[in-house]
């Protein structure tokens, strides 16, 4: 082995500083800045102008014809139909995200790991997939949907297929939050109140609560964002009915198709503001509360 | 349920109600309306599917979804790679800003992002112009798709892949450095394979949220039959013709080449994990 | 190969590592350097390795300056306290990269990659595992494999951080010895760093005593054993 054959020529090095010396683990100053470059320049044009794009054009015929388009009737009934849609499926959401959160985390039973992967099935589903298997669900022309039809409560083309269909595809941003949180807190807390004698609402509210708060405002934040901005799923099962099923989204295509340029992006800067909103609260909590936070990074 | 007969003794008050929440809600919103699409297909028999599936424009539909998708996913998995490399291991200024906006594709509705990257790309539009001097036609042809779905794809590889980085060993690179590999080849053997499962994952993640998203990119397609529509706008039009059966059919073939896609992803990744050992 | 520490020191920010030391390594010597944590003795072995760079002072190798030299040029065996093995090769390529990762001129044929590395895994007695992967192997088997991959760049010199340190007592012991064979048998110049006195004594032909950045005491174990320098080396070799 220490024969010679193969032997490297030994490198004699110069004397001084040829180079500025640099950390094995670090790439060239070159390198570096074109990879930054890279990085900055390829996000401005993916990401960065496509949003431009909604504010310019949102005000490409000056503020005042912007706010004007906001008040149209069309225009204000998506806003509301959007904020009770989403008042009525981010708190659904956030109850059943606790509830799988606290039973997958803090019991021990046969099928966890199905039941997980059921939880996530809307992430691998098309939205238009969704919206098509609630049609064919509660559509009139099915056996559950012809008969709530007939009780003069239909589902499909009506709120309660809007907000079916927004609680499907947020439906794991709450529990996918929580449960890489709650595992890593384990049960001992929890089994500590317990002993000394709180009630089982009590330990909850007292101690988990607390202690999942950010992981949860966070899951609710990136919930209620999604459900605000769901086309696909929506565009299936509202029947797009101008003034009564239309959500924000499905106007702006109205409008957007009707060649209603600034009426359309002024709307959807509305969305691309809350959009934003989300990111930047999102951001804040992940700086401050970073311990709690840090738990869903790594899963 | 037989979920809950399995429990073993926990003094841990909340089970009963926990699950009951968790079962109801699922059953209502996840198994009965995935379940309902199953049973149309099944009563539509597999003759009636590959009735259905077995015509040009279907086939086109397809294969234009799932091509496009492999390539956006490919572009994010290599674009998404240097920025997760970038964010987490070079300090720069505007770098906490960068990393917020890595999101903005999650956080901006889709159809929002739909009508602003047409206007962008459109022959008028601030790009679209740019191309059209060069003689590319980017809105309304495959290209447009493209961007979409790299687009709505962008942040799961970066994010899949950033907390990789951050807990590489600095010692495993400096072992390769004093072995004598140049910092090129030390990416290449040692940080890459490194990455590799998770970059896989974003991949995977990328590529089903592009083969199901419809509301970015229908502005943009131009939807022409056989040239550039999508297969679930196929299933909206399906819909909207209240082809109830035909559109089961293109949502369950879709779903079968989407899960049959992620299984053999997850066999690679467990293959893989299987070789390094627990990660 | 000869080595010379000339009045090294190291800051990082605000903090000092090492205040100027200077040292000198007959060849072949087989070196420990012996001190708490925190005592600079890493932070010195780094610097001889070229993964980190002086504040000041100079490193000589055979009396050629080596202090601006990169890491890849130094040719330093070096094992690290946690082997840093690479995860996703198997034992075979972990040995065999230090020759892989050649440029194509020096590179040697894959028969004599294939020969040397079984060669190494016979010299550190393993001679089954070239196929097995690092998660599959215990912490003295790992340690081995370090050692057998930083010989296959035939090193000038070894370089070990807490070889031992890892590992419990029964392996510790084994390996003790192995890694004096493996010196005895290649004649590198070695140097390794530990905070377990036993282990300088036991291994070394030259302990030096290093606390708080400075060198306290160099000298043959038996010399500091009987003539401790210091109060701080009386009381760290009693304890």
């Amino acid at each position: 082995m220490f024969d010679s054959s193969f032997q490297e020529p030994l490198l004699t090095p110069t004397e001084g500083n040829r180079h500025p010396w640099r950390p094995a683990t670090e790439e060239s100053p070159l390198v570096r800045r074109i990879l930054i470059a890279v990085a900055v320049l390829g996000l401005a044009v993916l990401v960065v102008a496509p949003l431009g794009v909604v504010f310019a054009e949102a005000l490409a015929k000056g503020a005042g014809a912007a706010i004007a388009s906001l008040a149209s009737p069309d225009a204000l009934s998506a806003i509301k139909l959007t904020l009770l849609v989403a008042g009525i499926s981010v708190p659904v959401n956030a109850v059943f995200g606790v509830a799988a959160a606290w039973t997958i985390t803090k019991f021990d039973f046969r099928g966890k790991a199905f039941l997980i992967t059921l939880i996530d099935l809307p992430f691998s589903i098309s939205p238009v997939v969704a919206g098509l298997a609630l049609v064919l669900l509660f559509g009139a022309n099915s056996l559950i949907g012809g008969w709530l039809v007939a009780q003069g409560f239909p589902i499909i083309f009506a709120l309660p297929g809007i907000v079916l269909a927004s609680v499907f595809v947020t439906f794991p941003f709450v529990a996918r939050e929580l449960i890489p949180v709650m595992i890593e807190q384990g049960r001992t807390e929890e089994e500590a109140a317990l002993t000394l004698g709180a009630s089982g609402w009590r330990v909850f509210r007292t101690v988990t609560l607390p202690n999942i708060k950010w992981a949860l405002l966070y899951g609710v934040l990136l919930c209620n964002a999604r459900a605000m901005g769901e086309f696909g799923a929506v565009a299936v099962v509202s029947g797009k009915i101008r003034g009564q099923t239309a959500t924000m989204p499905i106007t702006i295509e109205m409008m957007y198709n009707e060649y209603l340029s600034v009426a359309a992006f002024t709307l959807a800067a509305v969305l691309a503001l809350l959009g934003l909103l989300t990111l930047a609260l999102k951001t804040l909590l992940e700086w401050r509360h970073a311990d709690q936070l840090s738990a869903i990074r790594r899963h | 349920m037989a979920l809950s007969l399995r429990i073993q003794k926990s003094p841990m008050p909340g089970f009963r109600l926990g699950m009951g929440i968790t079962l109801a809600m699922l059953s209502l919103i996840v198994i009965l309306p995935v379940g309902a699409l199953l049973a149309k297909g099944a009563s539509y028999g597999l003759s009636g599917i590959w009735g259905t599936v077995n015509t040009p424009r279907v086939w086109a539909a397809l294969y234009l979804s799932f091509r496009l998708s492999f390539f956006a996913a490919l572009f994010n998995l290599v674009f998404g790679t240097l920025l997760a490399w970038v964010l987490a291991r070079y300090e720069f200024p505007g770098r906490r800003l960068i990393d917020a906006l890595v999101d903005l594709p999650f956080a901006l509705p889709t159809a929002v992002a739909g009508i602003a990257l047409t206007t962008l790309y459109a022959p008028n539009g601030v790009f679209g112009s740019v191309f059209k001097s060069l003689g590319i036609k980017i809105a309304y042809t495959e290209w447009g798709i493209l961007i979409a779905l790299i687009f709505v794809g962008l942040p799961f590889v970066t994010r899949t892949v950033q907390p990789v980085i951050d807990e590489i060993e600095r010692e495993v690179e400096e072992a390769s450095a004093t072995l004598g590999a140049g910092r090129l080849y030390t990416m290449r053997r040692v940080i890459l394979p490194a990455l590799a499962p998770a970059a896989l994952t974003g991949f995977a993640l990328s590529l089903a949220r592009a083969v199901g998203e419809y509301g970015s990119v229908i502005f943009i397609a131009g939807n022409l039959p056989l040239k550039t529509e999508i297969a679930p706008l196929l299933i909206v039009i399906k819909l909207e013709e209240f082809d109830y059966n035909g559109a089961a059919a293109i949502g369950l073939a879709m779903l079968l080449i989407s899960f049959t896609m992620l299984l053999v992803i997850n066999l690679i990744q467990i293959w893989s994990r299987r070789r390094i050992g627990h990660v | 190969m000869h080595i010379e520490i000339d009045e090294i020191a190291k800051e990082f920010g605000a903090t000092t590592a090492l205040k100027p030391v200077s040292l000198a390594i007959p060849s072949g010597a087989l070196v420990a350097l012996l001190g708490p944590s925190g005592s600079g003795k890493t932070t010195l072995l780094r610097i001889l390795g070229g993964l980190e760079f002086p504040t000041s002072g100079r490193v000589l190798f055979d009396g050629q300056d080596a202090t601006g030299m990169t890491v890849q040029e130094r040719r330093a065996g070096f094992v690290f306290q946690s082997y840093a093995l690479f995860k996703h090769m198997t034992v075979f390529e972990n040995i065999a990269y230090g020759l892989r990762a050649r440029p194509r001129a020096t590179r040697p044929p894959e028969a004599e990659i294939q020969r040397r590395v079984s060669k190494l895994l016979d010299l550190i007695q393993l001679p089954q595992i070239a196929t097995r992967f690092p998660s599959q192997l215990s912490g003295g088997q790992r340690q081995r494999v370090a050692l057998a991959r930083a010989l296959a760049i035939e090193p000038r010199m070894l370089l070990l951080d807490e070889p031992f340190g890892a590992l419990d007592a029964q392996v510790r012991k084994e390996l003790r010895q192995g890694l004096r064979e493996i010196h005895d048998t290649t004649g590198l110049t070695t140097v390794f760093v530990t905070h377990d006195q036993d282990e300088a004594m036991e291994l070394a032909d030259l302990v030096v005593v290093m606390s708080m950045g400075r060198i306290e005491q160099v000298g043959r174990p038996q010399d500091i054993r009987a003539r401790p320098a210091t109060a701080f080396v009386r009381q760290f070799i009693e304890a």
